[in-house]
């Protein structure tokens, strides 16, 4: 097969070039936007969640303003992250079946569980024995609706003496160092999705779940440092510069993993030149241009890349504002790659045909379930979600109590 | 939370007997259904005594797209870019004088799956090498990555050899329709749920040929019962007489639907 | 960590400042490292332990209700979905079923070179007629002639075809050849 892709069509549909299946020549990809947003979403979490574990499991503590923050935003995405994949089933009342009668060979099947462990078990729990003080404390100081609500959170277990204290840091403590592989297989399993798809070469490789949740990692970790900054400009604090630089010093380096990641993927691939290279390199260059050298590589990977390493040589030498706009500039491209990441994964490997001599378009509708207004509606709904979170379980009015365990005794 | 020890084991317990008394009814359910309600295959059809399978012979394919629109009217597939089986043609044309390679360059086109034919190539007749159709379909594989990869079990390959869809289980999540190496299978804009080539299921279990097969007039698709050959069985005549090929053998489905007459260039 | 002392010493600290019976202090006294009365046991992994196991038993019990009854009868499958998909009605109805009525067509045809074609392939799908012969078979809006025999470089050699403009202005093929004949003169 030679490498022209100039094979004439019969009848000239303006959104495929060459031959595709005729399956294949359908308006939308299957998997468009929504399933775009859900890898993007778990990521989020995950990532979130790592942050977190990091306070607890490896006892940074320069990391504690954010620990309680990075819960409550994996918590708030979590919640979110079925949502498009509900509205992407062509059969959403039947969601049931996966529970009921997952097929094991299926990763898809996993979802359920993974997703009712990780959302109960890690993400609730640790929640509770980090709240549990604070709630029946609260309970008390307010009124009203409040007050029933966090009465409500403490689930009846209202003993906070210093023993019970204890043993919830205990639990939390254990819980965090489960939540980890949790962490880790509930975004694997999505990368793994993906790459177990051996029809598709643009996806079936062995390096897709790594990649998967290493970005996710670094998405997280950005996330972490945006919404922390931006809470702080809200409520006019001032922002924990070693809380920051740390936040910052983690998302350097889990971006050079990344990024060491990803360009091996594509230098094997370019290397090897399999049978479907052809056909993949045409697509990545017309299609997804932008979005791939310009998003992803770019403003997503490079650019961060120079920002937080030259913290990191010269952090004493910048001023703390210049610092405090790279560390959030750096995060905003970082969290506007990885989104441009799933965007080149997900639709990338749709826009060439199975019969690698073709390439397709995606023209994304704006109205409708798959549209550009819910992938954006579905976007922002997470932050709505944290902001009610904050405003309740991160309310400047009520006094929290510490997430370590405080240190008492013999030092470690 | 005052309860004794006693009283909260037997609890437990209790309850522990009841989840475990309920697989015990289920049986006990299934097997009373069984005896009284017919809750598998029709009287008189066993799907474990039949191995159905197609082969296809490209030379003796015309490209008349009888087959392709047979199959949409048979089945009621919907208009569109919807297809259970179409016919795709390969036109091979002759290097450029002087160019030192062996062919030129390989168009494949497929105008509304074959339905209605095929119009006169673009590329003048004196500038083909060689040109062929090759009907397309699910190719039946024995280790089925669309069967490996659905969550609900809502496809799956029935004893029978065919690989089917239950229409009233599936969800419509896709994953089968990406993990089809052959393109073959389609997410249905009506019914929502994923489909593709049955071989006829409703047509070869009461004896009939599927539909494709009944229509072609040159018999370029074969068909057969493995486990039950007929006198002169035309699958056992095609096995014997050809040498054939799979496609995409390298990614291991196994397809057991074998092509005669095909070239290197067919995906 | 300073837990060395084991958690039910610490219970008993602080109950100790509430009042409890005379007999619960002794049992509490007689405890040993590491054992912990259910009654004793700290309240959160208590309700965490039975919400955790209240979980587990709903979701059996959905599952029990919510599984098809003929599943797994073959496989991981509904066993019925074969059922259901056997029960759909054919459109196309066969060349043995054209033959029950039209014999002597159907011989005529088994003479010449068109005997392995199908009727309904020129004449349409025939199954709505085949059960109730006062129904018209489905027509084709094409001729079927020229759908086969058109010349097309792609079509195997052995194939009879012809370039229709160099070989017929006429309107009807009919006129020179019998469809179910091809070899004899109408």
């Amino acid at each position: 097969m030679t490498g022209e892709i100039t094979n004439y069509v019969f009848e000239a549909m303006p959104h495929f070039e060459g031959y595709v299946y005729p399956n294949e020549a359908t308006q939308q990809p299957l998997w468009s936007i929504l399933i775009v947003l859900y890898p993007y979403i778990t990521g989020l979490v995950a990532g979130a969640f790592i942050m977190a574990s990091l306070v607890r499991v490896f006892n940074v503590r320069a990391l504690e303003p954010v620990y309680r923050l990075s819960l409550l935003t994996a918590f708030a995405f979590l919640l979110c992250a079925p949502l498009p994949l509900l509205f992407h089933l062509g059969h959403p009342e039947r969601c049931f079946e996966v529970m009921m009668t997952p097929h094991l060979t299926s990763p898809m099947a996993i979802f359920g569980f993974v997703y009712a462990w990780y959302l109960m078990a890690v993400l609730l729990l640790e929640l509770w024995f980090d709240y549990r003080r604070d709630f029946v404390q609260w309970s008390a100081r307010t009124s009203g609706l409040k007050s029933i609500l966090y009465r409500l959170f403490t689930v009846g277990v209202t003993d906070v003496s210093a023993p019970a204290v204890k043993l919830d840091h205990k639990l939390g403590h254990i819980l965090s160092i489960v939540g980890i592989p949790s962490a880790f297989l509930l975004h694997g399993y999505v990368g793994f999705i993906f790459g177990s798809v051996k029809a598709n070469p643009w996806w079936g490789n062995v390096l897709m779940p790594i990649i998967f949740i290493m970005s996710a990692m670094v998405s997280g970790i950005a996330l972490c440092v945006f919404n922390y900054m931006v809470l702080s400009w809200v409520r006019r604090k001032p922002i924990d510069m070693k809380c920051l630089d740390v936040m910052c010093m983690f998302l350097f380096y889990a971006l050079v993993v990344d990024a060491a990641i990803e360009a091996l993927d594509w230098i094997h691939r370019v290397y090897s030149a399999e049978e479907g290279f052809q056909v993949m390199q045409y697509m990545a260059r017309e299609k997804l241009f932008y979005t791939l050298n310009l998003g992803q590589a770019t403003l997503g990977t490079v650019v961060p890349f120079l920002l937080l390493g030259s913290q990191q040589l010269l952090r004493t030498r910048v001023p703390e504002l210049t610092r405090r706009r790279m560390c959030f500039s750096s995060a905003v491209l970082i969290l506007c790659g990885v989104l441009a990441m799933r965007w080149n994964v997900v639709i990338g490997g749709q826009l060439f045909s199975k019969s690698l001599r073709g390439v397709m378009s995606y023209k994304m509708e704006f109205a409708g379930l798959e549209g550009w207004f819910m992938g954006a509606v579905l976007f922002l709904l997470p932050f709505i979600v944290l902001t009610v979170m904050i405003k309740l379980f991160l309310s400047e009015q009520l006094p929290t109590s510490l997430s370590l365990e405080p240190k008492e005794g013999p030092a470690r | 939370m005052s309860l004794s020890r006693r009283s909260l084991i037997a609890k437990v317990g209790a309850t522990l007997a009841g989840v475990l008394a309920a697989p015990v009814a289920r049986t006990a359910k299934a097997a009373v259904q069984k005896i009284l309600v017919s809750t598998g295959a029709a009287r008189g059809y066993d799907p474990t005594k039949h191995k159905w399978v197609m082969a296809i012979d490209a030379n003796r394919c015309i490209g008349c797209g009888l087959c392709a629109e047979a199959c949409k009217k048979e089945n009621h597939v919907p208009e569109g870019p919807y297809y259970r089986t179409w016919i795709e043609r390969y036109i091979i044309t002759k290097p450029r004088p002087g160019s030192g390679v062996a062919r030129g360059e390989t168009l494949v086109d497929c105008p509304e799956g074959g339905m209605h034919g095929f119009p006169e190539p673009t590329v003048p007749k004196e500038e083909i090498q060689h040109s062929f159709f090759v009907p397309k379909l699910c190719n039946l594989c024995e280790h089925s990555p669309c069967v490996q990869v659905c969550p609900v079990g809502a496809t799956f390959d029935a004893p029978d050899g065919a690989v089917l869809i239950d229409p009233k289980y599936c969800i419509g999540c896709g994953f089968c329709i990406q993990a089809c190496p052959y393109g073959c299978r389609f997410l249905n804009p009506v019914t929502k749920t994923a489909e593709k080539c049955t071989l006829c299921y409703h047509r070869i279990t009461r004896g009939l040929k599927p539909a494709c097969v009944e229509v072609c007039p040159t018999q370029s698709r074969v068909f057969g019962d493995l486990k039950n050959p007929v006198p002169d069985d035309p699958i056992q005549h095609f096995y014997e007489n050809n040498k054939v090929q799979a496609l995409k053998p390298h990614l291991g489905t196994e397809p057991r639907v074998f092509y005669a007459g095909i070239d290197k260039e067919v995906r | 960590m300073e837990e060395k002392r084991p958690l039910g010493e610490d219970f008993n600290a602080s109950d100790s400042e509430n009042a409890e019976t005379t007999a619960d202090n002794e049992r509490l006294a007689s405890n040993q490292k590491g054992w912990r009365p259910v009654n004793k046991m700290p309240p959160q992994v208590l309700r965490l332990f039975l919400l955790a196991f209240g979980i587990v038993v709903s979701y059996s019990i959905a599952r029990y209700f919510l599984t098809p009854p003929s599943f797994r009868q073959y496989g991981w499958f509904r066993g019925e979905a074969i059922t259901e998909l056997q029960a759909r009605e054919p459109v196309f109805a066969g060349k043995k079923a054209c033959e029950e009525c039209h014999s002597d067509e159907m011989a005529k045809l088994l003479k010449h070179e068109h005997k392995t074609l199908s009727c309904e392939g020129c004449h349409g799908p025939g199954q709505a007629h085949a059960d109730n012969p006062d129904v018209k078979i489905g027509q084709q809006n094409y001729s079927p002639c020229v759908r086969c025999h058109e010349a097309n470089p792609s079509r195997p050699k052995w194939h009879k075809q012809i370039v229709l403009k160099n070989h017929y202005t006429g309107s009807k093929c009919t006129e020179c050849h019998v469809p179910h004949a091809p070899s004899e003169v109408p």
